[in-house]
């Protein structure tokens, strides 16, 4: 199957500092991978490289089917949602809209759209909520339901679970584990290893801004075997 | 009634009464500062958007040349234009010294520091994510941008309505640039400067109510957009 993204030979450095760097990274589609490794170890940095914010000064990033050069239409292939989402000021699907006219989709398609992702997402009825007005964890899903709305085929997610608390947890796992269903990969970030283990199919570790060796993990959620070859998939 | 008295109850008879000189004097108040204010805005907007958004070299020397432009004298700006329009000076030969169209020019000088400024104080206090969250979710730099004035849309209406206040009291441009020139160039402020001085103390009190009424409901609209 033909990877969702590939990226090859990715440098970032800010300024003197060494940032990131990957040989080679290809992600296959409606999987789930985590991506693990301690504070400052390029989580972020390779979370913003492959939502196409962050430039490499050396390297490549392919989007299937894409033009390498055709950043605009690359960019809507994929969504990043940020370890504190922002919300916008409005209500939620004010919030939905928005992404949805910077594409130009039609007030009727919008609609449809906005009312299938929040119903997804649990958050039916929430229409009309304020968005400043909402709990951690339905902030996490709002914004979630945001980046879901566009249909990204490539989804990541910087530490979705770090600001919600565990009644939210269990009920946004599930949301994330159903997402390949849908037809989108999903990358997300976290520090927690049960939950790497738990949500992503394949884990991806960082350490010191070099991807080393993934694990698979089987359906049992139990790391299966060491990945043979160093960075791709 | 006393003479405070007297000039008061003269001063609701001429509003009442929409005396021509009071009516005159507030349409071309109202007129030059709204001119003046949609032009600052279109210039300070994009200006403090910009100052608040890029970091280059000489940045902070703009940023203090506009809090020192915002500190100007309305004479100082008055005095700087009389020497550009006059006859002698190099737009003279427009013929724009003491119509309104100069004063519009004056009072645009002295709005567009105070919208600039305001309004970059409003995107630099904006949340930092406001931009790379619109940018994650496809939006251009553009975009981006425009999304951050939307979220600071109540900063940036502040910025535009302190620089309309700052142009409708003002004196000093409106007398040299526009000369006091009754029907046409006369202002509520040069209005009231020059009755009070001829002794019209009751005219001057009467502009100056509807110049605080005004100011009051200007305050109440930005007030009303505030509690939205």
């Amino acid at each position: 199957m033909q990877p969702v993204i590939t990226l090859n030979n990715i440098q970032v450095t800010q300024g003197e500092n060494f940032k990131l760097s990957v040989e080679t990274l290809a992600l296959q589609p409606r999987r789930i991978y985590a991506l693990t490794g301690p504070n400052g170890a390029g989580k972020s940095t390779l979370l913003r490289v492959m939502a196409l914010l962050v430039t490499p000064q050396t390297g490549s990033i392919a989007f299937a089917g894409s033009e390498r050069h055709d950043l605009a239409r690359q960019r809507q292939r994929v969504t990043l949602v940020e370890q504190s989402p922002y919300l916008f000021n409005g209500s939620v699907t004010d919030n939905l809209s928005y992404v949805l006219k910077l594409r130009g989709i039609d007030s009727r398609e919008r609609s449809m759209r906005i009312g299938a992702t929040l119903a997804i997402v649990g958050l039916k009825g929430f229409e009309h909520r304020q968005a400043k007005q909402l709990s951690g964890g339905e902030i996490q899903r709002v914004a979630l339901a945001r980046a879901l709305v566009l249909k990204p085929e490539l989804l990541l997610l910087d530490e979705p679970t770090a600001n919600i608390d565990s009644n939210s947890l269990q009920a946004y796992e599930t949301l994330l584990g159903g997402l390949p269903g849908y037809g989108v990969t999903v990358v997300f970030s976290t520090h927690d290893p049960s939950q790497s283990r738990r949500l992503g199919e394949e884990v991806l570790r960082l350490e010191n801004g070099h991807l080393i060796n993934g694990f698979y993990v089987d359906s049992k959620h139990t790391a299966l075997n060491q990945r043979s070859d160093g960075n791709g998939a | 009634m006393g003479y405070l008295g007297d000039s008061l109850l003269t001063a609701f008879e001429l509003i009442l009464g929409f005396d021509r000189d009071v009516r005159m004097a507030v349409w071309t108040s109202l007129y030059t500062s709204s001119c003046s204010i949609v032009i600052a805005a279109l210039i300070g907007v994009p200006t403090g958007l910009w100052l608040g958004l890029k970091r280059f070299r000489g940045r902070q020397l703009l940023i203090a040349l506009l809090n020192t432009l915002m500190a100007m004298p309305t004479v100082v700006v008055g005095l700087l234009l009389f020497g550009l329009l006059s006859r002698q000076g190099p737009f003279g030969p427009l013929g724009l010294l003491f119509t309104p169209l100069a004063m519009i020019a004056g009072q645009s000088v002295l709005a567009t520091p105070i919208v600039a400024n305001l309004v970059l104080a409003a995107v630099t206090g904006a949340d930092r994510r406001i931009i790379n969250t619109a940018l994650t979710l496809g939006a251009s730099r553009l975009q981006a941008a425009i999304k951050l004035l939307s979220e600071v849309r109540f900063g940036v209406m502040a910025a535009v309505i302190a620089g309309f206040g700052r142009v409708i009291a003002e004196v000093g441009v409106a007398m040299m640039l526009g000369g006091n020139i009754r029907n046409s160039t006369r202002t509520m402020t040069t209005a009231i400067a020059l009755e009070t001085s001829k002794g019209e103390f009751a005219f001057g009190l009467a502009l100056g109510v509807i110049l605080l009424s005004v100011a009051l409901v200007v305050n109440l609209f930005l007030n009303s957009l505030q509690q939205r």
